[in-house]
């Protein structure tokens, strides 16, 4: 493989997984590392899931602890516009599989737990294939094991995930400080996005120099972007991290010149579409507090409503919930409320709208896990790129686009509306 | 019940998954807690030294009255 | 063991025995109103938990006197074995029974909670389930045993303690409270129900590249949803 050029991660990607053998041929390892760990610290990977943590600083934390370790991958994909995951699974399962086991190595864990959402067939399928691909191969390595956990939003938080595979519920679980170990039973738990570990799989068969090839100095690399919104098809494309904004949307032949742009998820940023120019990577957009997250590129065009879009989100982000602590439980309902008094026509959206402004404050990083500070930073972003917007429907002037039927944020059927009532 | 001199800060830190809105602990320790609008409590993230023995009291009151055990007094390294 | 023949260690023994039950009713029925969450406006909540709290270690202090003096006392002969072993007893067997089941649940109840902040709160929870157990065979004990509970203020007190108990547990196990119970008045969630409607998105099917794989539709799983922790 070439040391500077696309594509990596989808290199040879086809409509079918690769299997092992053909996967053995495509990347043919040209230099094993010495050692793996130090070549993860040079490649200055980070995570791909979202919070963006240095996979190395993480993956040293755990080869710290003793005892019978756990390697997790994470390909829950929560978030309802992002398709990386999946398509990284059903393109290179093996790849993904590589990665996990030099983590594996590194920490020196026996077990590899791969987990995927079982409401979705196709890419259990895949991944039960490609396990079994690799038993068949050698017994020697970590023990590979596919789990999967029902699909909802905060399943794939990793306390989550990690109390799925321990006592199967998915629900977060509180940690007193960060960073914060992770177990299964009393295994210590290393936990890591499954492009993550597709990412380690190149790592480690091509090295830490080849790897910073692409990408700029703070963020090495390439990754996967899911572009929806106001585009043609949505689209899975690998981008080199740094290319700027503009280019990506024109190569997913999206609205170039769009309203603003949904970034890292729906506990993203909004940024504002004047800023389309800044390179996508975080020292980047760092600038104006967005991050990439998750790889979530929602485009909405001029023509439709920040506030209501928004107001979407934020209503089935809210019933996501999983109402284990009062100020998300709570909280992010009250703030669906106020959206929704602002973005159709009701007796007072002004003061929906100072409402709203003050339970940000309040609910802000009172959560056990971060999914109420994702809708709360959300919406701060949506109330400043949307400023305009916002104050019309605060006055009672709510825009034209706000009566569209058509939306661009999408979020899955709100099948059981019960779900909001609990006891 | 001599004045105990301990140096360093403590923080009054929530399990927001235990806690349930009991209520007691804005009323244990005001100074520490205030209330959100669904009777949750919103706790001051400034570390208090241990020195003010009558925050750390009513902390310490707060801790042991909650009816979820959900309240822990925790040491700030600084 | 000595024996002692004092009429006194029997007076005893009946009243400390009567003010414990009572005591015992008071604590549960005062751990109800924590409970359901009642206070907040001229009394504290946090007041009715203190009274919950120490009114139960008088109730034990009592209850320790009562057996005690129930072992001392050579009227009746119960060893120390049969207040804690239950049908060990050679005088009413049966009703001291009772007796021993109710001081050894009120005694797991009572270190459970004496170790409260080491010890996980469900498991501190679980434990304290069983003072309504504890409660009820502490009455039956005190009807079958009490030589004064078949008439008069004895048989008053009875009737009064299983009246306040049965309300008590009535209320807990039937009023049981939603979470912040206290603050549904401005609790959002009784308007946000109504708000949820269900809106098509249109943007849920197409293609990704590289691969012809459809982006899947992800609904719920209505049977497999994780737990969600529910009110109680």
């Amino acid at each position: 493989m070439q040391r500077n050029a696309l594509p990596r991660l989808m290199h040879a990607a086809s409509t079918r997984p690769l299997s092992l053998v053909q996967h053995e041929e495509v990347f043919a390892t040209t230099q094993r590392p010495a050692s793996l760990i130090d070549e993860l610290d040079a490649s200055g990977l980070t995570g791909r899931g979202g919070a963006g943590f240095p996979t190395a600083i993480k993956a040293r934390l755990i080869r710290e602890q003793r005892g019978h370790k756990f390697v997790v991958v994470n390909a829950m994909e929560g978030e309802p516009a992002s398709h990386k995951d999946q398509t990284m699974l059903s393109t290179h399962p093996q790849l993904v599989l590589d990665g996990a086991e030099y983590l594996a190595a590194i920490i020196g864990a026996k077990d590899v737990a791969v987990c995927v959402a079982r409401d979705n067939p196709t890419i259990v399928n895949h991944m039960e294939r490609a396990i079994h691909e690799r038993s068949r191969r050698s017994l020697r390595g970590p023990k590979l094991e596919l789990h999967t956990p029902p699909w909802r939003y905060v399943a794939g938080e990793e306390s989550a995930l990690v109390h799925w595979l321990d006592d199967n519920e998915s629900l977060p679980q509180f940690r007193v400080s960060r960073p914060h170990v992770l177990r299964i039973g009393h295994a210590p738990v290393l936990v890591d996005n499954a492009e993550t570990c597709a990412n380690v799989g190149l790592i480690g068969r091509f090295g830490a120099e080849w790897y910073r090839g692409l990408g700029t100095s703070k963020s090495p690399g390439s990754a996967l972007v899911s572009v929806t919104g106001a585009v043609r098809h949505p689209i899975v494309l690998e981008v080199s991290l740094g290319t700027p904004l503009r280019e990506i949307l024109a190569s997913a032949e999206a609205d170039t010149n769009p309203q603003a742009v949904l970034l890292g998820g729906y506990g993203g940023s909004w940024l504002a579409g004047e800023h389309l120019d800044l390179g996508y990577c975080n020292e980047e957009l760092g600038l104006h507090g967005v991050v990439t997250g998750a790889g979530v590129i929602v485009v909405l065009p001029r023509n439709a409503c920040g506030v209501v879009e928004t107001w979407r989100v934020v209503r089935w982000m809210a019933n996501e919930s999983a109402r284990q602590c009062g100020p998300c439980a709570f909280g992010l309902p009250a703030l669906g409320e106020d959206l929704k008094h602002l973005s159709t026509a009701s007796r007072d959206p002004l003061g929906a709208f100072k409402r709203l402004e003050e339970r940000l404050g309040e609910i802000d990083g009172r959560g056990a896990c971060r999914h109420p500070d994702g809708v709360v930073r959300f919406v701060r972003s949506a109330l400043s790129v949307f400023e305009h917007d916002f104050n019309n429907h605060a006055h009672a002037h709510a825009c034209a686009a706000s009566r569209a039927t058509t939306h661009y944020a999408s979020v899955p059927h709100l099948e059981r509306e019960e779900e909001l009532v609990w006891e | 019940m001599g004045v105990r001199r301990r140096s360093g800060s403590f923080i009054l830190q929530v399990n927001p998954i235990l806690c349930d809105g009991f209520g007691h602990c804005g009323e244990l320790a005001p100074e520490l807690v205030t209330m959100d609008e669904w009777g949750y409590p919103i706790i001051t993230a400034e570390p208090t030294p241990y020195n003010d023995a009558r925050v750390h009291e009513s902390a310490r009151y707060a801790e042991r009255g909650c009816p979820r055990q959900a309240l822990r007094i925790r040491r700030v390294s600084d | 063991m000595i024996a002692l023949t004092t009429p006194y260690l029997w007076y005893t023994t009946r009243a400390t025995g009567l003010v414990a039950l009572i005591l015992f009713t008071a604590v549960v029925s005062l751990g109800t109103l924590v409970a359901n969450r009642i206070g907040g406006t001229t009394v504290g909540r946090f007041e009715i938990n203190e009274l919950h709290r120490s009114l139960s270690m008088v109730a034990v202090v009592f209850l320790v006197i009562h057996i005690v003096t129930t072992i001392l006392d050579s009227y009746v002969s119960t060893g120390i074995l049969s207040a804690f072993i239950p049908m060990t007893s050679a005088y009413k067997r049966l009703a001291v029974a009772f007796g021993a089941v109710a001081f050894d649940l009120i005694l797991a109840v009572w270190i459970s909670s004496l170790l409260k902040l080491r010890i996980k709160n469900s498991s501190w929870r679980f434990i304290h389930w069983f003072s309504w157990i504890a409660v009820s065979t502490a009455i039956v004990h005190g009807y079958l045993s009490g030589t004064d509970a078949r008439k008069g203020i004895g048989l008053a007190v009875v009737v009064a303690c299983t009246a306040v108990t049965l309300a008590a547990a009535v209320w807990r196990f039937f009023g049981r409270p939603t979470r912040a119970a206290g603050r549904t008045a401005l609790s959002p969630l009784a308007q946000s129900v109504a708000s949820v409607s269900t809106t098509p998105s249109p943007q849920r099917s197409g293609t990704s590249r590289p691969s012809t794989q459809r982006p899947t539709n992800k609904p719920f799983a209505s049977s497999q949803r994780p737990n969600t922790k529910r009110g109680r």
